[in-house]
């Protein structure tokens, strides 16, 4: 059986179910292959990304949908011996194309890793050192962007009275907030998260899964996750990654109580060998 | 269905199932028991109903406790959490039968002594035979799954509104006919509506079984003909 061609109408169906009215996918993938050098990571991949809404990206290990994150974000142009096949239109733009700086891209797709990535550099610095690579702003406008993301990212609190101390003092939890505030202070359209509380504690996840939430009035975001609960909980859309392939994507409230493919099934219940 | 990497996930839910199985079959007792008991006037064996609905009270609750923590311990997700939900679900249907069952068996005990020609009895035990094929049925259908036949008992339940709308008719009739008729058929009026209600739980649990079996929710109005509410008889004249 074909699962491209097939899983391609479920995706219309599932977007169109959990996006209507508002269905303009921020992001279109379309036939998308990916190698690493001679491996075929990922196989003909069509998923649309609908603006304005939370997309999980689940899978066992190695399933490719880490790679696919990298790719929106052109993270594997770092790499010789990378190269991905077919189309990643963005707002109608082919984020594949050459012909766009992928410094441009990468400031209006924004991404958190899973271990947090904080600059060595005060807390403050770790924020308005993205902020001056593109925007001219006077020091007050400056002190009010890194109040504005801080506060977004639920760390305010805990960081206004020590803004110019190390961000490396700080927990992991809270590296990771200030990684996120780092990441939105550049207000890009795409939030990319790559299972962004895995190596946190339960109240910081709490506080980044509220974050996601109040995230996605502005923007869209994409979240790989091992956590099955946290993608019930955050995600209005789900897909299944397998094996370089994409199982199905449907609105997650589907996707949790009644998966239609078994293999999709058999994942989020805890059944794959 | 393949097993779980956890199978100590595998067990509580067969343990889960195996228990609501279990209190099916002491539920379905009780009710044959108490329609026995009513039709043969037999007070030992309500009062044997009336003490042996606990067992199935705590039954219900043990599954409720048990349902309780597999969600807290597992988070189960897709056909696991259908299966966690049914179990509460069904539990609860049959917590209600048991006590629909022991109202019948207390309303034995009250008609002790009581002027009882056998005739007026003979439509109650007929619709209780209808009654507990459904509930034998969709035991069997939560049992194997099937839903199929969870169906077949959801579309049937109209027949057993239909017998209790005879019925109750039946009963007026011979209440007018000789009042010393009265106190017996009020009784096995509401003996007659116990055992209807029993049959509407039969169908919610057959709900519940296509639910578990298909992910879906059945949102079809069901096919309701009890018409008693609306059910008036002019005394002859």
């Amino acid at each position: 059986m074909n699962f491209a061609t097939d899983t391609s109408i479920d995706i219309a169906s599932a977007v169109n179910r959990a996006t209507a009215p508002s269905a303009e996918p921020k992001l279109k993938v379309e036939g998308l292959n990916f190698f690493y050098g001679d491996n075929h990571a990922l196989k003909n991949i069509n998923f649309d990304i609908p603006e304005k809404r939370v997309t999980a990206m689940i899978g066992p290990s190695g399933c490719g949908k880490s790679t696919l994150l990298r790719i929106f974000n052109r993270m594997f142009q770092l790499y010789p011996g990378q190269r991905a096949e077919g189309k990643i239109l963005f707002d109608g733009v082919d984020l594949l194309s050459k012909d766009l700086d992928s410094t441009v891209v990468r400031s209006r797709i924004g991404m958190v890793f899973q271990k947090p990535t904080p600059f060595p550099m005060s807390i403050y610095d770790n924020i308005a050192f993205g902020v001056k690579l593109h925007e001219k702003l006077s020091k007050a406008q400056m002190d009010e962007r890194v109040e504005w993301c801080l506060r977004k990212a639920a760390i305010w609190e805990e960081t206004k009275d020590r803004l110019h101390t190390s961000a490396l003092g700080m927990s992991g939890g809270q590296q990771q907030r200030l990684c996120i505030a780092r990441t939105i202070a550049v207000r890009p359209e795409v939030i990319l998260l790559d299972e962004p509380t895995s190596a946190l504690d339960p109240i910081s996840t709490s506080k980044i899964e509220d974050l996601i939430d109040e995230l996605k009035q502005e923007f869209t975001i994409v979240i790989v996750t091992h956590n099955m609960q946290q993608a019930a909980r955050c995600a209005d859309i789900t897909s299944f990654f397998y094996l370089g392939e994409l199982i199905e994507v449907a609105a997650s409230n589907e996707i949790f109580t009644n998966p239609r493919e078994a293999r999709t099934r058999d994942y989020i219940t805890g059944r794959f060998g | 269905m393949t097993e779980h990497i956890v199978s100590s996930f595998d067990n509580d839910l067969k343990e889960l199932s195996r228990r609501v199985v279990e209190m099916g079959g002491q539920s379905e007792r009780l009710v044959a028991d108490s329609v026995e008991a009513l039709v043969k006037r037999d007070t030992e064996l309500a009062q044997k109903v009336i003490v042996l609905d606990g067992p199935v009270d705590l039954l219900q609750r043990e599954i409720e406790e048990k349902a309780i923590l597999t969600i807290a311990r597992r988070q189960p997700l897709a056909g696991d959490l259908r299966e966690i939900v049914a179990a509460m679900r069904i539990a609860n249907d049959l917590e209600r039968i048991g006590d629909l069952a022991k109202n019948t068996s207390k309303r034995v005990l009250a008609l002790t002594g009581e002027f009882h020609p056998q005739k007026l009895v003979r439509g109650v035990e007929h619709m209780s035979g209808l009654v507990l094929e459904q509930l034998k049925m969709v035991l069997d259908s939560y049992a194997s799954r099937e839903d199929a036949r969870a169906l077949e008992v959801w579309r049937r339940d109209g027949d057993v509104d239909v017998l209790y709308t005879s019925l109750f008719r039946e009963l007026l009739t011979y209440m007018m006919e000789d009042p010393r008729n009265i106190s017996l058929c009020t009784h096995l009026l509401f003996c007659a509506k116990n055992i209807e209600r029993i049959g509407d739980h039969a169908t919610n649990i057959a709900e519940t079984v296509h639910y578990l079996a298909t992910g879906q929710l059945l949102t079809d109005e069901r096919p309701k003909q009890d018409t008693t509410s609306l059910t008036s008889m002019p005394f002859p004249a």
